[in-house]
């Protein structure tokens, strides 16, 4: 298997070339590859990431990066578990028509406005009193709410997707509802949709980037903030840029593995 | 009815509302019964309503009128809790419907275990004891997906064996099953009609039906159009629409 690899570049390998070349060309283009240029890059380099340990701004915006986006990941899969049960129980017989419109109510709402605007209105209305909460958790709450509207319908689809003959079986030997869905439906349908909610989580990580606008120094809000001590404006954006792009290729091909790996599992 | 009548039925009607809004009557007033270790044959056309009536009796389908007594109990009352009944009536589907995410020990378990009808070890002996009288005790620990078909069937059975039920219906059993898996999966309900469970068999293994049934039932248009015997019904058959049922399927 491992020799495979030497047989040629994959696909995703070759758009990496061809976006690399592309740069190079910029690069070149630009007069970047003259002596002059070089040591005016490796100046900047200095001032920007080296000089007063910059770089460590970066690490302490990604840490808070990484910290909000697992916390919301988990709110939101809590959450649209719960959403996505209350609906599919609805539909299946169980009599909740109040949650029912509730949970719609909430899946409408939360995904017909801007995470950008629930984010501004969590902490500039909500919890505008609450000055000694740290900005973080309320940015985590407001991500994970949004995003448990998103996962509740990657749930349902999980759910629906499970043959309706596997709820029949197990309530045919006694179990009730709620434990035919604990015990065999959503264990199904969780697995079904675990590399759907791995793209919602890279989807998360990359949303996490409007956090500044309520003052949390994120990944993204670190390089503006070297920006304004530099006042270079090119080199810390785009390395700010290169971070989520090696984050969220990492992760992608994680979950390709993943998904190989499921398929390649038990099933039937 | 008679009082060793384990389950009554009376007058069952059953009506589904289609999508467009229109309705379809499936069942026309079936009323019928089974007396304890009895087994009944339930044939009939595609579309005759027999699955749905089998499907009445443990309430997988919601009846839209008629009176169910299972052991004396009214069970299409609204206070009765299904659940109690199904623990003692099991079902076993023409698709297996096996839960593929759990080994065959864990199907057999899952429903006893998590009722707290019994422990753990206790339910691992009994589905032990199950699946080495469907003869396949070697399976035990294996994925339902690395089984064939008639070998899913067995472990089916076994599965609505694990809670011990007084009665169990066959919804269709070897429908869905290549023709060498049928024999295999055949010998165990045998065994268990031997035994002396009660069952409700709706097949279209007319052989079968005819070997181990104490009496036949032939729904056409959902009622009960014919019953009797299985020389009475498959080798003197009174009624028309019988008779050019069994031409049919007996032809081949």
């Amino acid at each position: 298997m491992r020799n495979k690899r030497y047989d040629g570049a994959g696909r995703g390998d070759l758009l990496l070339w061809i976006v690399g070349a592309f740069l190079l060309y910029l690069l070149w283009d630009s007069g970047f590859f003259t002596a002059a240029a070089w040591s005016d890059f490796n100046r900047r380099f200095y001032q920007n990431f080296v000089k007063d340990n910059r770089y460590m701004m970066l690490v302490d915006g990604l840490k808070s990066t990484i910290f909000m986006t697992s916390g919301a990941t988990v709110i939101g899969v809590i959450v649209g578990l719960i959403l996505s049960v209350i609906r599919v129980a609805h539909k299946g017989g169980v009599h909740i028509p109040v949650l029912n419109k509730l949970a719609e109510t909430y899946i409408t709402v939360l995904r017909g406005t801007p995470a950008m605007v629930q984010l501004l209105i969590w902490n500039f209305t909500i919890f505008a009193s609450a000055r000694d909460l740290n900005t973080q958790y309320i940015a985590i709450l407001a991500f994970g709410l949004n995003s448990g509207a998103y996962v509740a319908e990657i749930f349902r689809g999980g759910i629906e997707s499970i043959d309706a003959g596997q709820m029949e079986a197990a309530r045919s030997l006694g179990l009730t509802y709620g434990s035919s869905m604990r015990h065999v439906i959503l264990p199904q349908a969780l697995r079904n949709v675990v590399p759907m909610l791995f793209n919602e989580f890279i989807a998360l990580l990359k949303e996490t980037s409007i956090a500044g606008y309520i003052g949390i120094d994120d990944l993204t809000r670190a390089g503006q903030n070297i920006q304004a001590l530099t006042l270079e404006h090119s080199q810390p954006l785009v390395m700010v840029a290169i971070i989520y792009l090696i984050m969220v290729m990492v992760l992608s091909k994680l979950v390709k593995k993943l998904e190989q790996w499921l398929s390649r599992g038990r099933r039937g | 009815m008679n009082d060793d009548m384990i389950l009554t039925v009376k007058d069952l009607h059953k009506t589904f509302r289609l999508q467009d809004g229109r309705t379809l009557k499936v069942l026309n007033g079936i009323t019928t019964g089974i007396r304890k270790g009895e087994k009944i044959a339930v044939i009939g056309p595609s579309g005759s309503g027999k699955s749905t009536f089998l499907r009445c009796l443990n309430q997988m389908e919601v009846p839209t009128s008629g009176v169910i007594t299972f052991k004396g109990e009214d069970i299409t009352a609204p206070e009765c809790n299904i659940n109690l009944v199904r623990r003692h009536m099991g079902m076993v589907f023409q698709h297996f419907y096996l839960f593929p995410h759990l080994t065959v020990r864990k199907n057999l378990t899952l429903a006893p275990v998590d009722q707290k009808l019994m422990t753990q070890e206790e339910a691992d002996a009994k589905a032990l004891e199950l699946l080495a009288r469907v003869g396949l005790a070697d399976k035990i620990d294996e994925w339902p997906d690395r089984l064939s078909g008639g070998q899913k069937q067995r472990v089916a059975i076994a599965r609505a064996m694990a809670m011990s039920p007084d009665m169990l219906l066959f919804d269709e059993p070897t429908s869905a099953l290549d023709p060498e898996m049928i024999g295999e999966v055949l010998d165990v309900m045998k065994e268990l009609a031997d035994s002396g469970m009660t069952m409700y068999l709706v097949t279209h293994e007319m052989g079968f039906a005819h070997k181990i049934a104490d009496r036949v039932l032939f729904i056409d248009k959902g009622v009960i159009s014919e019953e009797g015997t299985p020389d009475e019904v498959f080798d003197h058959p009174k009624q028309p629409r019988t008779i050019e049922f069994l031409s049919k399927v007996l032809r081949r």
